[in-house]
């Protein structure tokens, strides 16, 4: 009954959404102005490479071929497909013939290593807080930190991560100005890198996790506020439950709904990168790529990074609505 | 009037509102400014805050009290349409998907699902790349607004979810009340304290999201928003170079834009909420 | 409880295909997990020191000029653009011949001296330097050369095959050190496929190359030059690159012609922003930069050890040979009139314009070339008379000459009111500022444009022929800091002033757009850069060659202003029949096309590029600053490798 009743159709739609979004993503970049070819020859010949005019129009062609942006729009979507569902991303325009899984492969740790952390982190400490503070919304102390969060949230991101650089890395010198490890230093899982990794990674950690805290923090705070003053939350307190009974049960569980999906839609945005914290702090990662892809009009490598980018945000909100019955039983698929 | 009066009680209303008010006066300013904001080297270059420039001026030679005025005008504009507009699509799209859940409920979800699987940075910079010549603050605004609701429709549509399974829902079908009431009349109140702060989350995300396009030299830097007032200050190095009044211009009205639209909704919805209602007539 | 295991259940079955569908994407599939797989054992075998083995004061770190490298692993500057200048091109590669602009020299590398072509330019031989070996110890030979262009001859993917099928006939090696080309058509320019400037043909090893299978594809890691530096590792990520002086340094040309390079090691670095770049400078971390004209304010405000190319104000490098300034699309209404483009230039303030770009630190050059190296007494000094002379026809009549001998003064005039302290000594005058521009005249551009057709509304708004209004959009890059931006964002406050609705146009796919036309002004370089030292004036003036002009949307060979005219043609032609190493001659037919262009306009020429240089000399002194420029002062260009035996240690901890 519930698998053909529920699951099916989700399944179908789950097929559908990664089907939709990787399709717009295929033929936007390709309506763009940039045209990757006439963007690599523009970029040899600003580096002073003389091209004579019969050479330049074997070279489009050269380069079309060596592209595969040979045919119409069609042929080459099919073309995609075909590459896709053997696994091949194919090769970076841009980099030359190196594979797009290989960029994607040096870039994903960093950024999986850094947002994951730094999302679960902001979103778990916000959360509590949030929490805390909107059950004891009279309380001093909530109203403090609220303020605090109304100031720190409408900060330019980029602004308050320069000026961490600036406090912690040029006026007291206790992290490093830039890099994801040591200069010189080769990865490997061996200690005295992973090491240099956490060291590096503090100020562009620090600055997401204040920043995400404080948007989890007014928005947790703001729905359990609303919760509280549920009629089912008033007949229990009538009722004699237990206050820790009443938060646990009835009010956080309640508030949690809603940010377990933006949880899961933050976890799927990590895989396009975070590109602002990557420039301030020159670390490695995935938003710098797309971004570079984007600008070059690198299709196999925008193509790369958006099909994990659409299959992570696609699995996990399917995976949310799945477990939405277990969190709120009022719910039933029927 | 009297519910202004009433609201006007709660400290957040009174400083959000005449905060805001401020905030449109200084915007309005902008229609008398003595300089025309697309024009450079109107005054001396990088001078200090003092009677004569109130703000100081920047290093491409304008006043930045003036600019400032353009800039608020503008940011709020893009910020409003696309709060407003996206609040539009999602309330509808949630509320509907929500309560008639089946098939349009699918097809719903289907259309914001495959929008919010797109990476959204990576789409609003390629359309922001493509209609680059007519990028202009509505335009900027109506593009965020259409990728700013899909979220927001999910939140919302959860929640009717949860109050159609509810008595008083029943208890309104069985006795013959029309969807459209039912929607308005009994899940509206619910809603709104979430449309509020969805609002607000939209309009600095709008806010936010202005300001990394512009740092990123997406935007038409020659347009005064918040955005490119710190773009400019940035690549000029203001902050390393100590000129600390064109930094903190833009970064100040941001924080004070935000804190009004903040404390607005909260007081608002509290206001609204039917439940608070009870108690807050309680109390006074 | 049912339902929940139910759901459980369905949860399971979703959650092993998402396993089962992502376990080989992250690899990438099989044909793509080959390649990393094979790289990877070569990684891995790099020496994993971190700075903290080198010693800070026995190296040197400079950054990126173009930024994070894309595809670190792969060293193979022949196919596709390779980030060169993290080290390749400026210490690992010795190319047949450099210029050094800063001096005006060519400088021979593996080449012991000049070509010697035959009288009608169809073949040329090269001698070769001796004694000179790879960075893995095998001899450089001509038969290196040899192998080098029929390999790049062989396949079509290397970016220089067109050129070397086109021209060469054969290639051979008469002896060890000789190597002889047999063309297929004159041309008595050959060579300077192998002159190095930011970029030329390199040579192979023979003896890794042989070897390769597909040389397209062939990632040639490690890198193997005949420079006096060899790769000791790089950052995956593509953030560093360290290079180490060879043992055998002396088998370098570099050694032999310079000595010892005094940095053990030199570690290139990329900073994605501006702010953290100068950071790392004030802590000592880094100490050549490329910085910004207001990065460069900020260095030298809070670094004491830190200085800029020049002592004094105005700090800059200002002998970089581009010439910058406003380039015209002239197969595009209005800009295909001549009175419109010379009306546009007449609207400019030159000492505002020269504010607004660089604050007034460059220098003004009234020709398509820069006023820097040998070019200001070669040709624009002696074109003053010539120039002052030149008259516009206005229309009824009268004419007007545009030349201001005094154009300079004014930005002199302006920097001091700026608070700035200017010398007085002409010489150095005319070194930092130039010599002469244009009249400030829009009564002169109003009256050219009237003869023209255009019309102003009841607002002082210009309208075009047609009676709509006049709008420009200048195209340039995104970076505010860019002198294709500047030059923009100054042009479009002198036409807004002049009641044009003049606006910027920034943006991402400049280049692109540059190449094909879509666009009506924008702030390319008005000419093609010359090539920094020597008479010659070929790479500047071919770029308007009518052969290269394509139809708008299809990606020009030629300048982007697709101008060209009969009489440039011809000058072009006697140029190519014109000896190379025959002084006068080659000055007097440049100084021919430059009148042609100047007469014609087919883009702005305004100042010479500025450049922003930051040493800190807290571990290395003795920069090729303004004071001693013995070589040219960037760490990007190909010559850094001939600085490096000049620089001091200062043994600092």
């Amino acid at each position: 009954m519930f698998v053909r009743r529920y699951l099916i159709p989700r399944f179908i739609q789950y097929i559908l959404v990664i089907f939709v979004g990787i399709t717009a993503v295929f033929f936007i970049p390709r309506l763009l102005p940039n045209d990757p070819v006439l963007r690599t020859i523009s970029e040899l010949r600003a580096r002073g490479a003389t091209l004579e005019p019969g050479a330049m129009d074997k070279i489009i062609a050269d380069l079309t071929q060596m592209y595969g942006l040979e045919g119409s729009m069609l042929d080459q979507y099919g073309a995609f497909w075909a590459r896709l569902l053997r696994g091949d991303l194919g090769v970076s325009f841009f980099q030359f013939p190196t594979p797009v899984s290989a960029l994607i492969g040096t870039a994903l740790p960093w950024t999986a290593g850094l947002l994951l952390t730094t999302t679960i982190l902001a979103w778990v400490i916000g959360n509590v807080l949030g929490a805390f503070a909107g059950y004891y919304s009279a309380s001093r102390w909530s109203q403090g930190i609220d303020a605090v969060a109304m100031v720190i949230r409408p900060m330019p991101y980029y602004i308050f991560a320069f000026a961490l650089l600036l406090l912690f890395a040029y006026a007291i010198r206790w992290f490093p100005v830039s890099g994801g490890a040591k200069l010189g230093m080769q990865p490997s899982y061996s200690w005295p890198f992973i090491q240099s990794v956490l060291w590096h990674s503090f100020l562009p950690a620090l600055s997401i996790v204040i920043l995400g805290m404080a948007v989890w923090f007014q928005t947790m705070k703001l729905v359990v506020q609303s919760v509280v003053g549920e009629s089912y939350v008033q007949y229990a307190r009538l009722g004699g439950v237990t206050e820790r009974k009443i938060v646990t049960r009835y009010v956080f569980r309640n508030a949690l709904l809603p940010q377990i999906t933006g949880l899961a839609l933050s976890l799927g945005l990590i895989f396009s990168g975070a590109l602002i914290t990557e420039i301030v702090f020159s670390y490695p990662g995935l938003g710098t790529l797309l971004y570079r892809a984007i600008i070059n009009g690198d299709y196999n490598l925008i193509m790369g990074i958006t099909v994990f980018s659409i299959f992570a945000i696609t699995t996990i909100v399917l995976i949310v609505d799945l477990l939405y019955p277990l969190f709120d039983p009022r719910i039933r698929y029927s | 009037m009297k519910v202004f009066r009433d609201l006007l009680r709660d400290y957040r209303f009174f400083f959000g509102f005449w905060i805001l008010v401020l905030m449109l006066v200084f915007a309005s300013l902008s229609l008398f400014s003595p300089y025309d904001p697309g024009l450079w080297g109107e005054v001396p270059r990088d001078m200090r805050p003092s009677a004569e420039y109130w703000l100081g001026t920047d290093s491409n030679g304008q006043d930045i009290f003036w600019i400032a005025t353009f800039a608020v005008r503008n940011s709020l504009t893009i910020a409003l349409i696309a709060g407003l507009v996206s609040r539009l699509i999602a309330v509808t799209v949630g509320m509907v998907a929500g309560y008639l859940g089946g098939k349009s409920d699918r097809a719903l979800m289907f259309v914001s699902d495959s929008l919010l699987v797109i990476p959204l940075f990576l789409m609003i910079v390629m359309l922001a790349m493509l209609i680059r010549d007519s990028m202009g603050v509505v335009s900027l605004g109506l593009l965020l607004a259409i990728f700013g609701w899909a979220w927001d429709a999910r939140l919302i549509r959860s929640q009717i979810l949860s109050l159609r399974e509810r008595e008083f829902t029943k208890t309104a079908v069985l006795s013959g009340t029309g969807t459209m009431r039912l929607v308005l009349n009994e899940y509206m109140p619910y809603s709104t304290p979430l449309i509020f702060s969805t609002l607000i989350n939209n309009m600095a995300w709008a806010i936010g999201l202005e300001i990394t396009l512009a740092i990123l030299g997406l935007l038409d830097t020659s347009v005064p928003t918040l955005g490119t007032m710190l773009y400019w200050a940035i690549s000029y190095q203001a902050v390393l170079l100590g000129r600390w009044w064109w930094v903190l211009t833009p970064i100040v009205l941001s924080i004070l834009l935000f804190v009004a639209l903040y404390w607005l909704s909260v007081s608002i919805s509290e206001y609204l909420d039917p439940r608070r209602r009870i108690q807050r007539v309680g109390v006074g | 409880m049912k339902r929940r295991l139910m759901v459980l259940l369905g949860l399971l079955v979703v959650a092993s295909l998402v396993l089962s569908a992502c376990a080989p994407a992250p690899g990438g599939g099989a044909p793509a997990a080959e390649e990393p797989a094979a790289e990877a054992p070569a990684a891995a075998e790099q020496p994993s020191s971190g700075l903290g083995d080198l010693p800070r004061n026995e190296t040197l770190i400079a950054d990126i000029l173009t930024g994070r490298v894309g595809s670190p692993d792969d060293f193979n500057n022949w196919v596709g653009w390779k980030w060169r200048d993290r080290g390749m091109q400026n210490l690992a590669n010795e190319p047949l011949w450099s210029v050094d602009f800063a001096t005006g020299e060519i400088i021979n590398g593996l080449a012991s001296g000049d070509p010697v072509y035959n009288d009608d330019f169809t073949q040329v031989t090269i001698p070769l330097r001796e004694g000179v070996t790879w960075s893995d110890g095998e001899p450089f030979t001509s038969a290196d050369v040899v192998f080098t262009v029929e390999t790049l001859m062989a396949h079509e993917g290397f970016g220089d095959n067109t050129f070397f099928v086109e021209n060469v006939k054969s290639v051979s090696a008469p002896d060890e050190y000789t190597v002889a080309f047999e063309l297929n058509q004159p041309n008595s320019r050959f060579h300077t496929k192998f002159l190095d400037r930011w970029g030329c043909t390199w040579i192979m090893p023979k003896h890794i190359w042989e070897s390769v299978e597909d040389p397209v594809t062939f990632k040639f890691n490690p890198f193997v030059g005949t420079g006096p530096y060899k790769l000791h590792s790089f950052d995956p990520s593509g953030f560093w690159t360290i290079w180490e002086k060879r043992a055998d340094w002396d088998k370098s040309p570099t050694g032999m012609m310079f000595g010892e390079p005094k940095p053990t090691y030199i570690v290139f670095q990329n900073f994605a922003d501006e702010g953290a770049k100068i950071l790392a400078q004030l802590t000592h971390q880094a100490d050549v930069l490329g910085v910004s004209s207001d990065g460069l304010q900020a260095v030298l405000q809070q670094c004491d050890t830190c200085r800029a190319y020049r002592r004094d104000w105005p700090y800059v490098v200002n002998n970089d040979p581009a010439q910058t300034g406003i380039t015209f699309n002239t197969a595009k209404a209005p800009y295909d009139s001549k009175d419109v483009r010379w009306a546009l230039l007449l609207a400019i303030d030159i000492a505002d314009y020269m504010g607004i770009a660089v604050d007034g630190t460059g220098a003004l050059s009234p020709v398509h070339i820069p006023s820097l190296s040998n070019y200001p007494d070669d040709f624009i000094k002696p074109m003053i008379p010539w120039l002052e002379e030149f008259t516009l026809d206005i229309g009824n009549g009268e004419t007007f000459q545009p030349f201001d001998v005094n154009a300079s003064q004014r930005i002199v005039e302006y920097a001091k009111g700026r608070g700035h302290e200017v010398s007085d000594d002409p010489a150095e005058l005319g070194n930092l500022f130039g010599y002469g521009w244009y009249k400030y005249a829009p009564d002169v551009a109003e009256k050219l444009l009237v003869k023209n057709g255009f019309s102003k509304n009841a607002d002082g708004k210009w309208l075009l022929p047609d009676g709509t209004p006049w709008q420009i959009a200048c195209l340039s890059g995104t970076q505010a800091v860019n002198h294709d931006f500047r030059n923009c964002a100054a042009a479009v406050q002198a036409w807004k002033r002049f009641g044009i609705d003049a606006s910027q146009y920034p943006s991402e796919a400049n280049s692109s757009l540059n190449a094909t036309g879509d666009f009506d002004v924008s702030g390319n370089w008005p000419a093609q850069e010359p090539w920094g030292a020597g008479p010659d004036l070929y790479r500047v003036l071919d770029w308007w060659n009518s052969g290269y002009i394509k139809p708008l949307g299809e990606t020009t060979s030629g300048h982007p202003s697709r101008w060209s005219s009969p009489e440039m043609d011809a000058v072009i032609e006697k140029l190519r029949n014109t000896d190379p190493t025959d002084y006068q001659a080659v000055v007097d037919v440049g100084i021919e096309g430059l009148k042609i262009a100047i007469e014609e306009m087919p883009g702005i020429p305004t100042y010479g590029y500025v450049g922003f240089v930051t040493w800190d000399e807290q571990y290395w002194t003795n920069w090729p600053g303004a004071e001693n420029p013995y070589t040219q002062p960037y760490t990007h260009w190909g010559p850094f490798k001939y600085m490096t035996p000049f620089l001091e240690p200062t043994g600092a901890e």
